[in-house]
């Protein structure tokens, strides 16, 4: 395989592709109705996620199949909802719970980080929250500084909840199976702007060919989107989607390889590809949607300077969201979102040297 | 051969525009009876377009083409 052809292709998965392909959005329902078909526990609730199908399409077409005992559109309270799933799951069912906007989980976070996440330790291991709480992250249409957040970071940095974010129609799907199958709760954050949603900006790597049958991709691997040798890129979500974009213009235009790792997960984070990577290339950038202080970019480069700050041979560059709530305005929402005007700065800088 | 139609969204309007929103298979694929061959949208509603009958679909329109409901969007035979 050649070093600008791209590898996002789910890991697990079996050979032979149909070709088909779906949208993240469908690519996340099939994967939720395939564990629905398989075991009876698996139930989906949330606000709109029955008839409507789920604001940005996550459970279209579960409510036909599989009908109101197992699809529940919630009244409007992430408390009673998001606490009804951890009920469900200590009981031993296996909910997916939504959590409509990822900016809502302040009214809610009680029940997300001291008892999801905490249950299965407060009981000495005797009791399992087996729950997948997935919900919608981003910006970059004008939603505002309450509509637009990703805050993995604050969820990652949280113990108790796994967190995975995929980037592609067929990770989406993969990592939805894991997520279910996991005795764990896990947090799956999904970006709008990956959706493939028809009344959003087109995204081309939004609909992308899934395998039929269900599979699992592993939660706590990386994987390499774009293998390079001058520099490493590290990112996550629909950042991986810009950078692989910047990588293909420097390419080009400039002679740069520029090596992508797609992060997938960030509980477990997979130190060991983030850190091979930045041994043989010497240079590193992290593209993070979230805010720049106190959160991933930060997490990342301190597992780099406790291995072996020498490993790089310029400063790190990070390309995140300033510290500052997400303005409404599109030129001042430009201004801080990780474009890839910014991402293809941040290149420069650090391959200058 | 089989006429894949644009699908009728808006009763009120049967004339109504939309877009061909996405496709989801290739110009020449084979298709199976019932597979989902793309996503339309008429005025932020959003439906889908499934496959009449299996053969090898020709798509007729492209993404984001403006379509009338009920026009002849792919042709499978």
């Amino acid at each position: 395989m050649s070093a600008t052809e791209t590898t996002t292709a789910a890991e697990g998965a079996p050979a032979g592709q149909s070709g088909r392909k779906l949208t993240t959005a469908r690519a996340m329902a099939e994967g939720i109705a395939q564990e629905m078909e398989r075991d009876a526990g698996v139930v989906v609730l949330g606000e709109d996620i029955g008839n409507y199908g789920g604001i940005f399409g996550s459970t279209t077409g579960l409510l036909e199949k599989f009908g109101r005992d197992r699809v529940l559109d919630t009244p409007i309270s992430e408390t009673a909802f998001i606490g009804l799933g951890i009920g469900a799951a200590v009981e031993g069912m296996r909910p997916v719970v939504e959590l409509m906007f990822v900016d809502f989980f302040g009214v809610a976070m009680d029940q997300i980080y001291n008892h999801m996440a905490k249950i299965h330790f407060e009981s000495g291991g005797n009791v399992r929250v087996p729950m997948v709480l997935m919900t919608a992250t981003g910006g970059g249409y004008s939603d505002a500084e309450q509509h637009s957040q990703c805050l993995w970071g604050t969820f990652a940095h949280l113990p108790g909840m796994k967190v995975v974010v995929p980037s592609n129609p067929a990770d989406a799907k993969g990592l939805m199976i894991s997520a279910i199958r996991d005795d764990n709760p896990v947090v799956y954050m999904f970006h709008k702007g990956i959706m493939g949603l028809p009344w959003m900006a087109k995204n081309p790597r939004s609909v992308a060919p899934v395998p039929e049958e269900p599979y699992e991709t592993p939660i706590g691997k990386a994987a390499v989107a774009r293998a390079g040798s001058d520099a490493t890129v590290v990112t996550l979500s629909l950042s991986v989607h810009h950078a692989l974009d910047v990588a293909e213009k420097m390419a080009a235009e400039h002679g740069v390889d520029l090596e992508v790792i797609d992060l997938r997960s960030l509980v477990p984070l997979d130190s060991d590809t983030i850190l091979s990577s930045v041994a043989r290339t010497g240079r590193l950038l992290v593209v993070d949607e979230d805010y720049q202080s106190f959160g991933l970019s930060g997490e990342i480069a301190a597992r780099v300077a406790e291995t072996d700050p020498g490993l790089l041979r310029a400063p790190l560059r990070r390309v995140a969201v300033p510290d500052v709530p997400i303005p409404y305005a599109r030129s001042l929402e430009r201004a801080v979102l990780p474009t890839p005007e910014r991402i293809e700065a941040a290149v420069r800088d650090l391959c200058k040297a | 051969m089989a006429e894949v139609v644009f699908p009728r969204l808006s009763e009120n309007e049967p004339d109504a525009e939309g877009v061909l929103a996405t496709w989801f298979v290739s110009d020449g694929d084979q298709v199976a009876s019932g597979q989902l061959l793309g996503e339309v949208m008429v005025e932020k509603v959003s439906g889908e377009v499934l496959a009449p009958a299996a053969g090898q679909v020709h798509l007729l329109v492209g993404e984001d083409q403006t379509t009338r409901q009920g026009e002849v969007i792919a042709r499978i035979d």
